[in-house]
């Protein structure tokens, strides 16, 4: 079994974040909030970034005990042919989206790299940015994917404690918890330009987690120093299958949490989905969330849904259920009247190759 | 013990002296004593045979303890940064090299583009490179990735006394460097040089704040009891600083009285 | 009588005997050239080699220390 890596355990530059997160900080909730706003503010302006997510594949070869597309679930399975990604693509469109997210399961016979690397080639025909939530790779996949127009991986580590990732990952590729944790570091090797971490909030003790989280982004941030970064915060919630998270965090723990992220990651990108509520995500937004999702479908496809006479999605579940199901529309108003400004094309696809990281071969002649 | 580690050399001291603008080699020769100071400063001049003792090599060897890092002020290129540093290793035998190119003798700042050549030039053949630079966080990283020892982040301009002007950049740099983060240049007393080591530097280097002091081997002294209790405050663990951000109304009654 | 070579020492004219070695310079401007580098035509002379350094006419020589600076 391989040894976890240092930067992983090293404790000398958690303390901050440590004092911010404990239950018995003598930070109160809208000490933390007030800070977070304020550099919130100074750093990201009032804005929110938007995109969606695109479910190409709910193949998936992997036993994660908590997730709905697990390969024991008798979820029917589907993938997306070119023409009905066209399709999705342009109702996507139509509802303003232009920055996308990709996703499959765990690699499989069915949606193997080849599959994942057409998707991306005709997503980047349409939309400015591009990122894909898929399945680790090696740093040659991430470079072909990379030329191909795909900007930012996301992947999220699940839970940073490797006892309890080994027992929820049953089996399948999933399984190897080192693989999963070298992954971003890969993608950045290969050329892709960002990356999301994350833990998935319900799996593992919330506060080790987040510590471990906070060293994975500030690690990679010192080797790939022009790695744009991001946070996200998906929080378990009731799916197919039934997985009852064993420590569940309510939602004055999350809001401590992405407090104290803003805090301690001035500029990092913190996201969050559609999993939560509107009326929580009305209130974090302008207090740290900088990035969020919209008009989430979580089945696969499903964006024609309302187009489409002959929906056969109608009866498939999704991967998680959505808690905000608001429009675009609905969700830029409740955003405008904050004074929030709904950002959904911040950058010019013609930028989207590889990350020019030049480094010069470094020798010593002594 | 909590030592500064500079490629293969470790010293006990993390204050670190510049030898110029002192009234006469006496005085500054206290003032390193004083300062308990490893690391010294140099520049390389030329021989003048009226001004026999400006020759400080014999002298500072005689202290016990010091390290010489010349310096290749004076240049205002890479190519004579590179040649001052052959010159400065062949009479030192001293592998540290601060690369100091500043072309315009006014405000004397460091220009970049030169500096990172030069940097990268002596790094590959083998030299400990301390490049003296702007609060620049991408010129520092670049400067890493070319094999520097470690990187000089200016406090404000040399010999201006305005202390840690530069105090953001300098947090960003230190924040994401993967090597020492020294300041140097315009620390005026010794609570910015305490400063400067609670946020997280390895190390500074003082030059104009000794040699224009009143007393410079009081001043020295002074220095060192500062760079040592800055240290020590940093690795203490310094209480977060919590932000002066008062909102008018509560921000999360959202969440409910849980 | 052998005519004197002239040399640039240190950006001035230094007049010298033909034949004359770096060894014999430093003797010349009364140094023992201990804590000194010697540069002749941007070749730096290392100390061994200075008694058996023939200087030439139009050579270009500094003689470096090292002195105060930041």
């Amino acid at each position: 079994m391989r040894a976890l890596p240092e930067w992983l355990t090293d404790d000398r530059e958690t303390a901050a974040l440590a004092t911010m997160l404990a239950p018995s900080s003598s930070s109160s909730l809208e000490t933390l909030a007030a800070e977070s706003r304020a550099m919130t503010l100074r750093r990201f302006g009032r804005t929110m970034t938007l995109y969606a997510p695109l479910y190409l594949s709910n193949y998936c070869s992997s036993g994660c005990a908590y997730c709905g597309f697990a390969s024991d679930r008798k979820t029917p399975r589907h993938r997306l042919e070119a023409d009905e990604i066209r399709l999705e693509l342009a109702a996507m469109k139509k509802l303003g989206i232009s920055d996308i997210l990709l996703l499959t399961g765990e690699r499989t016979a069915a949606a193997d790299f080849d599959y994942l690397q057409q998707c991306v080639s005709l997503a980047a025909e349409e939309m400015q940015r591009v990122s894909i939530e898929a399945f680790p790779m090696s740093v040659g996949e991430y470079r072909t994917l990379a030329d191909c127009g795909c900007t930012g991986i996301t992947i999220y580590q699940e839970t940073y404690n490797r006892e309890r990732y080994e027992a929820l990952h049953r089996w399948g590729p999933k399984k190897d918890f080192i693989d999963r944790l070298e992954t971003p570091a890969r993608a950045l090797e290969g050329g892709i330009k960002s990356v999301g971490l994350g833990v998935l909030l319900g799996l593992s003790d919330p506060v080790e987690d987040a510590l471990s989280l906070y060293r994975h982004v500030r690690h990679l941030g010192r080797t790939y120093w022009r790695a744009g970064m991001s946070v996200s915060f998906p929080r378990m919630r009731p799916q197919t299958g039934g997985y009852e998270p064993p420590f569940p965090v309510d939602d004055r723990l999350l809001a401590r949490l992405i407090f104290a992220f803003r805090i301690a990651l001035p500029d990092t990108e913190l996201v969050l989905s559609t999993r939560e509520s509107a009326a929580y995500r009305d209130g974090m937004a302008g207090l740290g969330i900088t990035r969020m999702s919209i008009e989430s479908r979580t089945t696969v496809g499903g964006y024609c849904e309302s187009e489409n006479e002959e929906s056969k999605e109608k009866t498939d579940k999704g991967q998680f259920e959505i808690y905000d199901d608001r429009s675009a529309k609905e969700f830029c108003a409740a955003l405008r009247s904050q004074n929030i400004e709904p950002v959904f094309k911040n950058w010019e696809p013609v930028y989207n190759g590889p990350s020019s990281s030049i480094k010069p071969e470094v020798e010593s002649c002594l | 013990m909590d030592s500064l580690q500079l490629g293969t050399y470790t010293f006990s001291s993390r204050l670190i002296l510049g030898t110029g603008k002192f009234s006469n080699s006496r005085i500054m020769l206290e003032a390193v004593k004083a300062s308990g100071a490893q690391l010294v400063t140099v520049a390389l001049r030329r021989f003048n045979r009226e001004q026999a003792e400006d020759d400080l090599f014999g002298p500072l060897s005689a202290l016990e303890g010091i390290t010489l890092m010349p310096n290749t002020s004076g240049a205002s290129t890479a190519t004579e940064a590179i040649r001052a540093a052959h010159i400065a290793r062949e009479l030192s035998g001293s592998l540290f090299i601060k690369v100091e190119i500043h072309p315009n003798p006014q405000h004397l700042m460091p220009d970049p583009i030169e500096t990172y050549e030069a940097s990268r030039i002596l790094a590959k053949e083998g030299f400990l490179v301390m490049p003296y630079i702007a609060a620049d966080p991408v010129l520092a990283k670049r400067l890493e990735e070319v094999g520097c020892t470690s990187v000089m982040p200016l406090g404000s301009a040399i010999g201006s006394g305005q202390g840690l002007a530069t105090s953001e950049m300098l947090n960003i740099i230190i924040r994401e460097s993967g090597i020492p983060v020294i300041v140097d240049a315009g620390l005026r007393s010794p609570s910015e040089a305490a400063h400067a080591m609670e946020m997280g530097c390895e190390a500074v280097l003082v030059n104009s704040a000794v040699a224009a002091a009143g007393n410079p081997p009081e001043m020295a002294e002074a220095f060192a009891e500062a760079v040592a209790a800055g240290r020590k405050a940093f690795r203490a663990g310094l209480m977060h600083k919590s932000g002066s951000a008062v909102a008018t109304s509560p921000l999360t009654s959202f969440l409910g009285t849980f | 009588m052998s005519q004197m070579i002239t040399i640039e020492l240190n950006g001035q004219q230094q007049s010298l005997p033909p034949g004359s070695t770096v060894s014999d310079l430093l003797s010349i401007i009364s140094s023992d050239g201990k804590s000194m580098a010697v540069v002749v035509n941007e070749h730096i002379i290392r100390p061994e080699k200075r008694s058996t350094q023939i200087l030439q006419e139009g050579d270009r020589v500094e003689l470096l220390i090292f002195a105060g600076g930041g």
